[in-house]
């Protein structure tokens, strides 16, 4: 029998990694464990071709809480952000739209596109910001059980509507259509220039399976939105030496804090006696023992891997197999020993330091979207770029580049061949999208990693390649995020606790999960033990 | 307001005319004033081709909302409903077929033929479905709250449908928070494996939207369907010479109760002064005045055609141009020189099975990717070349629509965009018809040759000839967003609009859905409250 701890947490990720560290902090003993070489999960950075240092998965920072960086001092542990500058969609017609954190600039720009846009862009910058106030509050707070009416949760959907009825008129009236309208119909009654919508509609589908007509994409546009909100571009940036160094910062501080943290140590099964976890086997056959284990992976590895059925609740395993993974999207990640030419602005320029988004319109994206639902990957995909090595030379050798390109669709589930015959095609034809945009790219190649949702699911553990381990489809959010019922970190098993992506309020480097996962179970210690 | 006081209801259709009814009961004196030369609106029977009569938009009823069926009590007045049993015949052109009864049981045998898992699920469908239905029924009959101060009735009918949710219990309440914005494939692919059984209960939450089998809300849709009919494929209920009868035994039921009601009396403006309705001036230059006015039209054309925009608050305007209301439905009607023969009926039923088996609704969209597609192509400003159709032959059972041994057939059609990207509706007119005929080929190989006539109802005729304004059939598309107190706009949907003394009535308002008489009864009980 091997080693006791007070808390176990499965997965060495941005989220497991916080849980722990925050665990250790109130005072428990805590062991993490991560299946693969590297902390970080998809928060990571890896030497991939020999002097590129690629953030494989995620790629910038979005939403890291500005709590947790605070209370886990972040910065003290080598955590250090850099400025990622705006938006630049290159446009078929030579022209381009550049968004730029400036927001004045940002509205003399879209005014070379239309007067009445630059307008309205003002408006929309204003609207947008009672909107992340009210929805805020909502990342940290643990969701309330709308079923029962147990005071503390009828306090909290009080609170929400009380907040709700708070908002003016116009905030309502646009809150409600954040929470139900598609991306590209809510933006259609604020703006006219097609690239604009297209690029800000972007942001509605990352991580879904969903195309920005769909219903529900307004609202994954508000969680992207909320990281620009945050002014200081501490929340939309480049970590410095990649993702990873996320992860390594929050490792140091769960380090100091206490926390064992073990590598190349792969769960294999939760051990379960009579209803109460009691640790977890790791596929080398050794068996650690724990009061409580806190699993940052899945529910679909959580639950169907981890743990026998006869385990479960049958209605909980059930709900739990129709939970949406879908993966959607994959990645591209380039080793450059040059930097790409834009066809629309040539040379380098500030322009390449920030995101260069692949979005030329809105029918551009939706028919990207209508080749994935039958199947197939986008024939011309949406790509969200980044040239890191711009901002941190540190990531690739002097004067050579990595470019990190997110691509979707590509859907988990191909009609024809498996994607380990299509992933050479599937990067091939990302290379050729921004070829047309960049002519001089194929040239400059010197390494690429391509990686499709089959191997975010094989090499990160992400279930069908899902960024979000889960659709965030407005059935699967807050009090229904990742079972109804079960949106509150604990699970049917005693001491068994969620605190990754798939838990209230979802995914990105937020963090968020883990933090208030680790509250809850502090919270409910006593009793449990 | 003083009781006796003339009240005018704008536009003839349904609602119109069962505003008018309860407001007559209410002790006002409504006037029905209607543009066409005959009552009914969506609801009407015209001649589409000599001899040949026709449903010529809506071919079956709601159904009417209970309470009101028994208020106006329209058997009274010559009007007949006929319910077919099957309600839905589904084929799928490999020669397989369902057919959906009353009894869920009998479906269900039916079913199992094709899957004995899909046979198993379908009264436990049917049951949640029912279940949750009840809900959205309760929802229907109610005024949307208001949010700042709710009153009384408010808070009371909240508590009602407070406790009937919680009747649910834990389970059904999660089902219901999460069915609602999910896709309908998804949630016809929670109960159901067959590709026939899943499309057939996806497409009533995309009919007449702009909405596919996997736009998430398409279950919202769904739902507040099932409240009008919690039989899983909806109602199918005809009347004795089209439905046409059916609009007209409400008038008649109106004009009981003392309304007065005028064809070919078109509106031109509703007149207002200082924020206040004074009376509408008609086409031909009459005026009429009056203190309240009630609107039938749909919003847009209520604040943009018949009232002075410029008087309308800046904000409340916006919201109403905001309001999504392009059309995705087209209609197209034959005349048949006979029953058109579907060869996956062989397999079915017997032959004596034929005639009844096509009484009812007729669904052509036997897979999820099937309806998806169509839909695909009217995103683009285009319609695909196997749309999803709905077909009728109500000359089954009301034989007097057509001369003697002859039959008629009524099929809606999407996805038919409003807005097309090449052409218009008047050069794809033709086109249109023939690509219906091509897919009903596909599944009645002889119907093309039986044809002896067709009329075909583009979006852009809804528009100019029956007055939806973007050819949308429910006067908005219905849509998490434009629902309950979102219908027609948020902080307005009650009725009542920011100009004083005039209300809304028609599909424009929640409940909005079709033809059940709710969005008129709703109407009317809020007004005679307001003038009282």
């Amino acid at each position: 029998m091997g080693q006791h701890y007070d808390a176990i947490v499965i997965g060495g990720g941005h989220n497991g990694l916080t849980n722990a560290a925050y665990l250790a902090k109130a005072g428990k003993k805590v062991c993490v464990l991560e299946r693969r070489h590297v902390l970080g999960g998809a928060a990571v950075t890896e030497e991939i071709i020999p002097g590129f240092l690629f953030s494989e998965c995620s790629y910038v920072v979005s939403l890291l809480r500005p709590e947790i960086i605070r209370e886990l001092d972040l910065p003290r542990h080598g955590l250090e952000i850099l400025p990622l500058d705006g938006t630049f969609t290159p446009m078929p017609s030579g022209d381009y739209l550049w968004r730029m954190n400036d927001h004045g600039r940002t509205v003399r720009e879209i005014r070379r596109h239309s007067r009445i846009d630059a307008e309205a862009y003002e408006e929309f910058s204003k609207m947008m910001t009672p909107m992340c106030r009210f929805v805020k509050p909502i990342l940290s707070m643990i969701p309330p059980d709308p079923t029962t009416l147990k005071p503390k949760d009828l306090k909290q959907l009080h609170f929400l509507l009380q907040r709700f009825r708070d908002l003016s008129s116009d905030e309502r009236y646009t809150l409600v259509q954040l929470m139900t309208m598609s991306a590209a119909d809510f933006l259609d009654q604020w703006f006219e220039t097609d690239v604009l919508k297209a690029t800000m509609s972007a942001s509605g589908i990352i991580g879904t399976f969903l195309g920005i007509r769909s219903p529900g994409t307004a609202y994954v546009l508000l969680h992207h939105y909320m990281g620009e909100i945050d002014g200081a571009f501490r929340s939309w940036g480049f970590s410095r030496g990649g993702t990873g160094a996320i992860s390594n910062a929050i490792a140091a501080a769960a380090r100091e804090a206490g926390v064992e943290i073990r590598t190349k140590a792969g769960v294999a099964k939760i051990l379960v006696k009579n209803g109460r976890v009691r640790g977890v086997a790791l596929t080398s056959g050794e068996e650690l023992t724990a009061n409580v284990v806190s699993s940052s992976v899945d529910p679909h590895l959580t639950f169907e891997k981890f743990l026998e059925p006869n385990e479960l609740p049958g209605e909980f395993l059930q709900d739990v197999k129709r939970y949406k993974f879908r993966g959607s999207s994959g990645k591209v990640n380039l080793a450059l020993d040059g930097l790409p030419e834009l066809k629309c602005m040539p040379g380098e320029g500030p322009h390449l330091r920030g995101a260069i988004s692949i979005s030329p319109g809105v029918e551009y994206m939706e028919r990207g979207y209508d080749d994935a639902k039958y199947g197939h990957y986008s024939r011309r995909p949406y790509v969200d770029m980044v040239i890191p090595s711009l901002t941190d030379p540190s990531v690739a050798p002097p004067g050579k580049h990595v470019m990190s390109c997110f691509v979707q669709y590509a859907p988990y589930k191909l009609a024809e061949g498996s994607w380990d015959e299509q992933r050479e095609a599937f990067g091939d034809n990302v290379i050729d999208t921004l070829s047309e945009y960049m002519p001089n790219l194929k040239k400059i190649i010197v390494g690429r990693q391509v990686l499709t949702p089959l191997d975010l699911e094989r090499e990160f553990g992400l279930t069908q390649g899902n960024i979000f381990q889960g659709e965030l489809s407005l059935e699967q959010l807050f009090f229904l995020r990742p079972v109804p019922g079960w949106a509150y970190y604990k699970t049917p098993v005693a001491n068994l606790y969620m605190c990754g992506s798939a838990t209230h309020p979802g995914g990105g480097i937020m963090a968020a999960p883990g933090r208030i996962a680790s509250q809850v179970i502090l919270k409910n210690w006593k009793r449990a033990n | 307001m003083p009781l006796g006081q003339k009240v005018i209801v704008v536009g003839g259709g349904h609602n119109g005319l069962i505003a008018a009814f309860y407001l007559a009961k209410g002790g006002f004196k409504p006037l029905v004033l209607e543009r066409r030369g005959m009552v009914g609106g969506g609801a009407v029977t015209e001649e589409f081709h000599p001899g040949f009569r026709v449903s010529s938009l809506a071919h079956t009823l709601g159904p009417l909302r209970e309470d009101i069926a028994a208020d106006l009590q329209v058997e009274k007045f010559d009007c007949e409903i006929l319910r077919p049993d099957p309600r839905m015949f589904a084929p799928t052109a490999d020669g397989r077929a369902i057919l959906f009864y009353d009894d869920v049981h009998k479906t269900a045998g039916g079913i199992a033929r094709i899957s004995a898992k899909d046979g198993e699920q379908y009264p436990k469908f049917a049951k949640a479905l029912e279940e949750v239905a009840g809900v959205f029924a309760q929802l229907s009959l109610i005024t949307p709250p208001a949010i700042d101060k709710p009153t009384p009735e408010d808070l009371w009918n909240l508590l009602k449908t407070g406790r009937g949710v919680r009747k649910l219990g834990k389970k059904r309440i999660f089902d219901l928070l999460r069915w609602g914005p999910m896709a309908a494939a998804d949630f016809a692919a929670e109960f159901f494996e067959t590709e026939l059984i899943r499309a057939v209960i996806a497409a009533r939450g995309i009919f007449g939207t702009a909405l596919g089998p996997w736009s998430a809300g398409s279950t919202a849709v769904l739902l507040m369907r099932a409240a009008a009919d919690a039989n899983p494929v909806g109602s199918a209920a005809f009347v004795r010479g089209g439905l046409g009868k059916f609009t007209n035994a409400l008038a008649e039921a109106a004009r009981a109760a003392g309304a007065e009601i005028r064809t070919n009396a078109e509106v031109a403006q509703i007149r207002m002064k200082d924020g206040a309705v004074t009376g509408v001036v008609l086409a031909d230059g009459d005026e009429i005045a009056a203190e309240a006015v009630v609107s039938g039209a749909d919003p847009k054309r209520t604040f943009f055609n018949l009232v002075d925009a410029t008087q309308l608050d800046p904000r409340f305007a916006m919201r109403i141009k905001n309001f999504r209301m392009n059309g995705t439905v087209a209609k197209v009607n034959l005349a048949l020189g006979d029953l058109p023969a579907f060869p996956a009926l062989a397999g079915t039923v017997g032959p004596d099975g034929f005639r009844s088996a096509l009484s009812g609704r007729i669904h052509i969209g036997p897979e999820i990717d099937y309806l998806e597609k169509a839909f695909d192509a009217s995103k683009y400003g285009g319609y695909a070349a196997s749309p999803y159709l709905e077909m009728t032959i109500p000359t089954i059972l009301d034989p007097a629509l057509a001369p003697e041994g002859k039959h008629v057939a009524s099929v809606y059609v999407q996805f038919a965009p409003y807005k097309l990207k090449n052409g218009n509706w008047e050069t794809q007119r033709k086109e249109l018809g023939q690509t219906v005929m091509k897919t009903l080929a596909q599944y009645a190989p002889n119907l093309p040759s039986l044809v002896e006539g067709m009329q075909v109802i583009t979006p852009k005729d809804l528009e100019t000839e029956y007055g939806f304004t973007g050819g949308h059939i429910f006067h908005g598309e219905l849509a998490l967003d434009q629902i309950f107190t979102m219908r027609p706009v948020l902080d307005w949907a009650r009725y009542k609009t920011p100009i004083r003394g005039l209300f809304l009535c028609g599909n424009g308002t929640h409940p909005g859905n079709g033809l059940t008489g709710a969005s008129g009864a709703n109407a009317a009980k809020e007004i005679i409250h307001e003038l009282r």
